[in-house]
């Protein structure tokens, strides 16, 4: 991260003012192979950071074609979204807005929506060192217990897609001979008799709150399809670095059955690398259970393959492991949505927020005013 | 992951950056995107998240050996040429670290990874095996001019370490 203005790179557009940093505490997975991740405690950002457009970038077919991108910083979302929906040249560019707020954007007089196919999946993290949760058939039952697209509908407005597991469908590593979990109330149940599960014994769902809704949601398919108790655990904001490092660092027993989690990927091609591996893997960051032996196989085999299409197969196979042994809930893929002024165009990234192809027509308040 | 596409070095359009926005993006990892609007990296990810080349016309491997053809006619924004030693110098800074990037060690090249620069354009990253996983670590690979190693670097002047600041 670049903590001061300067020209310091070869991309499109140069830093001219401000800066967005991190301040973040290490987080120790395992000392030997030395493994850790970071956790966020703070983003520190200037009120404004200026990019002004690399006139010598390389790459002219792709831009810039903007002069200059301000980001607002000192604003709250709700203003940010008013001022894009209700004004012209205060915010042009909002993103993460709310699935809520969907509709109001696409009736904005000012503003318009764009749903990006984004690289996230949210799911249903399963502690596997827990009585129960290490059972298979507990796990699909789980599985057979959501009603994915009343979620997708509900939370998300329609601004999901469904996944068989971990890989998003246009990430190029999903599975191809799985379909998502349907929604089956009583073989669900059915299952959960089979394993055992006692009558008294509650199922713990933990939730922050960046998922509340998804955690909400799923709370109530469990109740409803599995007929048991479920206990919701709310993790607050100022408890959440002690929970994240809890989860990472693995040194107490975690309090609850299932997290509801969201995850994101950096590149398309091959999911494990950052998803399926940070869940399951041995020196993974969110891994609640036992190691895996055919995942920990499968994963050393991709970490040595050069061969991109091996590789993408091999990605495939982890992701019908995952599925098989139902080691999450799966979810759904929530689309990235961004409210836009009506005379931007704007270039979607299902990674990033890149700007280098984005321009704004004549129309625009920038130009109109010279 | 697929192979990284080649791009021309001379674009078909040339127009005149136009028009200023102002946008608000509350997403935790800004600080990457700022970074990646601003620095280059060997790859980059098009608008469906493949990986395609950025800095980096061309690779292939040699055994455990990753040649990289970097690609011609690029300067930083302060006019310096960016060539394979501008690589070498990001890498060597890198490995001094042992937890630089923020989302994990997972990141990292292996530590008795070496480079070799045998011309101007061409950069050979000699890992102990083949990784796997090299291109997309590329996307953390980010390469600044030399003026920011000794002025700024990924947390030097600030904190007085790299570690968890790439």
């Amino acid at each position: 991260m670049i903590d001061a203005p300067g020209p310091w790179g070869s991309g499109p557009f140069i830093l001219a003012e401000g800066y967005s940093t991190l301040d973040n505490e290490i987080a120790l997975v395992e000392a030997e192979p030395f493994t850790c991740t970071w956790l966020n405690r703070d983003q520190p950002r200037s009120d404004r950071l200026i990019l002004e457009a690399n006139t010598d970038y390389w790459n002219k077919e792709r831009g810039p074609r903007l002069e200059r991108v301000i980001y607002v910083n000192d604003i709250s979302p709700a203003e940010a979204l008013d001022k894009v929906c209700d004004t012209e040249g205060e915010v042009d560019i909002v993103s993460e807005v709310p699935p809520a707020s969907a509709e109001r954007v696409e009736s904005s007089e000012y503003a318009h929506l764009v749903a990006v196919d984004a690289l996230r999946v949210v799911s249903g993290l399963i502690n596997r060192n827990v009585s129960f949760m290490g059972e298979v058939r507990v796990r699909r039952a789980l599985n057979l217990a959501v009603d994915r697209d009343r979620l997708i509908n509900e939370v998300f407005a329609g601004y999901a897609h469904p996944v068989a597991a971990l890989a998003p469908p246009y990430s190029g590593g999903m599975t191809d001979d799985r379909e998502p979990y349907p929604h089956d109330p009583e073989q669900a149940r059915r299952l959960l008799t089979e394993a055992g599960w006692p009558e008294d014994r509650a199922l713990r769902l933990a939730i922050t709150s960046d998922v509340d809704a998804v955690g909400r949601r799923m709370a109530e398919d469990f109740r409803d399809s599995l007929g048991i108790a479920v206990e919701l655990i709310e993790i607050p904001d100022e408890e959440l670095l002690a929970a994240q490092h809890a989860l990472v660092e693995k040194n107490l027993p975690l309090p609850f059955d299932v997290l509801a989690h969201a995850w994101f990927d950096l590149a398309a091609g091959y999911p494990p690398g950052v998803i399926h591996r940070e869940y399951f893997h041995s020196g993974g960051a969110f891994r609640a259970g036992p190691t895996i032996p055919e995942f920990e196989d499968l994963l050393a085999r991709s970490l040595v393959e050069t061969d991109a299409n091996k590789l993408g197969e091999l990605g495939k196979q982890i992701d019908r492991l995952v599925y098989d042994e139902a080691l999450s809930v799966f979810l759904c893929c929530p689309q990235a949505l961004y409210a836009v002024n009506n005379h931007v165009k704007f270039n979607g990234y299902a990674t990033t927020l890149e700007l280098a192809e984005t321009e704004v027509d004549e129309g625009h308040w920038s130009r109109r005013n010279g | 992951m697929v192979q990284p596409t080649g791009e021309s070095a001379v674009g078909r359009e040339d127009r005149t950056p136009v028009g200023t926005v102002h946008v608000f993006d509350p997403n935790p990892l800004n600080w990457l995107f700022v970074t990646w609007n601003t620095m280059e990296e060997p790859v980059r990810t098009d608008e469906r998240g493949r990986i395609v080349g950025a800095c980096m016309e061309d690779s292939h491997w040699e055994g455990s050996t990753l040649v990289v053809k970097v690609r011609e006619g690029i300067r930083f924004q302060d006019s310096e040429t960016l060539d394979a030693h501008s690589l070498r110098r990001a890498f060597d800074e890198v490995q001094k670290w042992k937890a630089p990037h923020p989302p994990g060690t997972y990141l990292n090249f292996h530590p008795d990874t070496t480079v070799e620069v045998p011309d101007d354009y061409t950069i050979r990253f000699n890992f102990p095996e083949p990784d796997g996983l090299a291109l997309a670590k590329f996307r953390g690979f980010h390469v600044p001019s030399t003026r920011f190693w000794e002025e700024e670097g990924f947390g030097y002047r600030k904190l007085g370490s790299g570690e968890g600041h790439w």
